[in-house]
């Protein structure tokens, strides 16, 4: 039980996949908008990656060591379509407002690398529970980013003006915004590493 | 189908939704092969190259097998499985026929299955070009031609890129940001330049 | 890498002159376009240009109090990204935007990279591009000259009046404006920009002395004036005002004044010329046919982006090899 527990706690702090792996930064930076795509895009990205790590960790000893890469990327995809459908039925405005970057979990590198890197070489509940890890840090590190980006882009939080008369910089919503902020949010994490 | 439509697909794939400044795809191997302008540009080059024939087998995939059949909702595992094996494949033929080449340029294929860019246009074409599953008219010809200025985006970031950091290998770049962060922090200056062709019209 | 050891960054001098000197000249060329934009638009945009220096100079010195570099706010830089930042803005901004501009052009256009001679882009420029993307509605909106209220006195808190760019990008005549007018500096625009006369003294005396050479703003203004004399045109090619494009917008101020910067501008003269073409073309093309109503800051700050490719493929040959 400790061992499943420290699996899952690893991706939050120690292996966050966003800001010490630097994996799947393509959708991190271009839904970060607001906390509500954040949001979505965290959700819908943890479920892909638990179920593709459950199936892969299955069939690892099944399938053959060359095309192992194939294999991993239909089952991904399999479950990226599946969330499309289901995000399309019962969410269109968050779809929408996710555009391609949906399909674009397919080649997400955080569940491609989890699966070669991980749930390959793993048992079925050890890859749960990496699964579990890897999507919430990928979450965190999401609502961090969009968080500050929906306050100061916009001066809201999940929808909600927060101080009134503050003149949000509009262009922390734009994409240079998204850039910028990654870039200051990792030299603060580096600042950080070296005090310790 | 005219002129001013390939330009404004032109300035709007290279500048104004560039595809690594603002569209953020394809920013790993950016971030990542970056530091050189020589192995810069030998990856533009072979995503070019993938980018362009990607648009062309999907579009082909789309228009004549998934839309017929009415299975669009198998457009992303379609996709991505044809991109993966035709890469696969031209990476054995160029290591097969032409070694140097491969040396140069080849190696970078294996890595550009899974660079969001290629997956991207492919996913982008079938979104602008088809509207209620029918093809505008023209739609081949931009979708082959949205491949290329795809890869050409991709090409104009990494060269300016891999200038600017060979630059900052001689400067004292505080120990903080060195390396990634000021990546993403020049990325950010030079979306902003390129906001400037926001609105274009021509 | 084999001549790393030989090689420094930029500006590479050889006269025995400081860059803190050739900083404080360049502030003192600029003086005349500021004591015309004060003349022009009044004492705001007197408190504009105060801001924007000493919001520089502060983030200057506190961010090297916290890195522990040595603290350099005299050396003139600092003075001169808070000046350009502040002669691109309009004169009725409100008090926080020259503040927070500065701050962040010294901060992200500068210190980020090291510090002097060490940035890749233009400090001012990065600054003003930040806030032009921020709050655009401030930024693009420009006070009308003084002398205008006193012929149109009827709307006196009316102080906003579009350029003469954008009065042409939204396809209206420009009757009222002469070449006369542009070039004494009777038009809306940013504070530093609109008086063409006083600029043209600084840049004379920077050319006079050296310390600027004329091949990116001589390279820069002409191309601008062609590409606009021939596209720009309603009746069709060829049919374009070059004079007026010249006279109007920053050009003349992001010529002599910015693109020139040593630092984020190419070396070699082949270089220079190529970069002049450039900034040019890009100008040209966002006036004609872009968005924005102007193309100068964005053009230059691209160009800076392609600076050390220019570079790289403009460098001379090493003697013997």
């Amino acid at each position: 039980m400790k061992k499943l527990f420290h699996e899952f706690l690893k991706g939050i702090i120690k292996e966050n996949p966003t800001f010490v792996l630097a994996l799947g930064l393509c959708p991190t930076l271009a839904v970060s908008i607001s906390l509500m795509n954040g949001l979505g895009m965290g959700v819908a990205a943890t479920f892909v990656l638990i179920c593709s790590n459950i199936i892969i960790a299955m069939i690892k000893n099944t399938i053959p060591e060359k095309i192992r890469i194939p294999c991993y990327i239909v089952v991904i995809a399999t479950f990226v379509t599946i969330t499309e459908l289901i995000m399309k039925a019962y969410s269109p405005a968050l779809n929408r407002a996710l555009g391609i970057y949906v399909p674009l979990i397919v080649v997400n590198c955080i569940v491609l690398g989890r699966a070669e890197a991980y749930a390959s070489k793993n048992s079925v509940m050890n890859s749960l529970f990496d699964g579990i890890g890897m999507g919430v840090g990928f979450t965190l590190a999401l609502l961090l980013i969009s968080g500050i980006r929906e306050f100061l882009g916009a001066g809201k939080l999940f929808g909600y003006t927060l101080i009134k008369g503050f003149e949000p910089a509009f262009v922390l919503a734009m994409p240079p915004g998204a850039l910028l902020v990654i870039g200051l949010l990792l030299g603060f994490f580096n600042i950080l590493k070296e005090r310790k | 189908m005219n002129v001013a439509q390939f330009l404004t697909i032109f300035i709007s794939a290279v500048f104004i939704y560039n595809v690594i400044l603002s569209r953020f795809l394809g920013l790993c191997s950016f971030i990542a092969i970056s530091k050189e302008t020589r192995p810069a540009i030998a990856m533009s080059l072979a995503v070019i190259f993938v980018t362009t024939m990607s648009s062309i087998i999907t579009w082909l995939i789309y228009r004549f097998l998934l839309i017929p059949f009415n299975l669009e909702y198998l457009r992303t595992i379609s996709f991505i499985l044809v991109i993966a094996t035709f890469v696969q494949l031209v990476e054995m033929i160029i290591r097969k026929i032409a070694p140097p080449f491969y040396r140069f340029f080849g190696i970078y294929l294996p890595l550009i299955t899974v660079n969001c860019a290629v997956l991207g246009v492919a996913v982008l074409n079938a979104d602008m070009f088809f509207v209620k599953g029918e093809a505008i008219p023209g739609s081949f010809y931009y979708s082959v031609f949205q491949g290329v200025c795809v890869g050409l985006g991709y090409m104009l970031a990494m060269l300016l890129m891999s200038g600017i950091r060979e630059r900052l290998d001689f400067c004292e770049v505080p120990k903080a940001v060195k390396e990634f962060p000021l990546a993403f922090v020049i990325a950010a200056i030079m979306s902003m330049a390129f906001m400037g062709f926001n609105g274009f019209r021509f | 890498m084999e001549n790393k050891l030989t090689v420094s960054v930029s500006p590479h001098l050889h006269k025995n002159e400081s860059v803190s000197k050739i900083m404080w000249l360049v502030g003192l060329s600029l003086l005349p376009s500021g004591i015309a934009g004060v003349l022009i638009f009044g004492t705001s945009a007197l408190r504009v240009i105060l801001l924007g220096i000493v919001s520089a100079l502060f983030t200057e010195g506190i961010l090297q109090i916290l890195t522990k570099r040595k603290i350099t706010i005299f050396d003139g830089s600092a003075f001169l990204t808070g000046l350009l930042l502040a002669y691109n803005l309009p004169a009725h901004v409100p008090f926080w935007i020259p503040i927070v501009g500065s701050g962040f052009a010294i901060a992200i256009g500068k210190q980020v990279f090291g510090g002097l001679g060490q940035n890749i882009f233009n400090p001012a420029l990065v600054g003003r591009a930040f806030l032009m993307a921020s709050w655009p509605r401030y930024i693009a909106t420009f006070t009308t000259p003084l002398s205008y209220d006193a012929m149109t006195s009827a709307t006196q808190d009316a102080v906003t009046s579009a350029t003469p760019l954008a009065l042409l990008k939204e396809g209206k005549i420009l009757e009222h404006v002469s070449y006369l007018d542009l070039f004494l500096g009777r038009r809306g625009g940013c504070i530093g920009e609109v008086c063409i006369i006083a600029l043209l003294i600084g840049a004379a005396f920077l050319l006079l002395r050296g310390y600027i050479s004329w091949h990116i703003p001589g390279t820069y203004v002409l191309t601008v004036a062609v590409f606009t004399y021939i596209f720009a045109g309603e009746n069709g090619l060829f049919t374009g005002d070059g004079i007026f494009h010249i006279l109007s917008g920053g050009l003349i101020l992001g010529a002599f004044f910015m693109a020139t910067d040593y630092v984020s501008s190419p070396l070699t003269q082949k270089g220079q010329i190529l970069f002049g073409i450039g900034c040019g073309l890009l100008t040209a093309i966002i006036r004609i046919w872009g968005g924005y109503p102007e193309g100068v800051s964005y053009a230059i700050l691209m160009m800076n982006a392609a600076t050390p490719i220019i570079d790289r493929f403009t460098k001379r040959r090493i003697y013997g090899k």
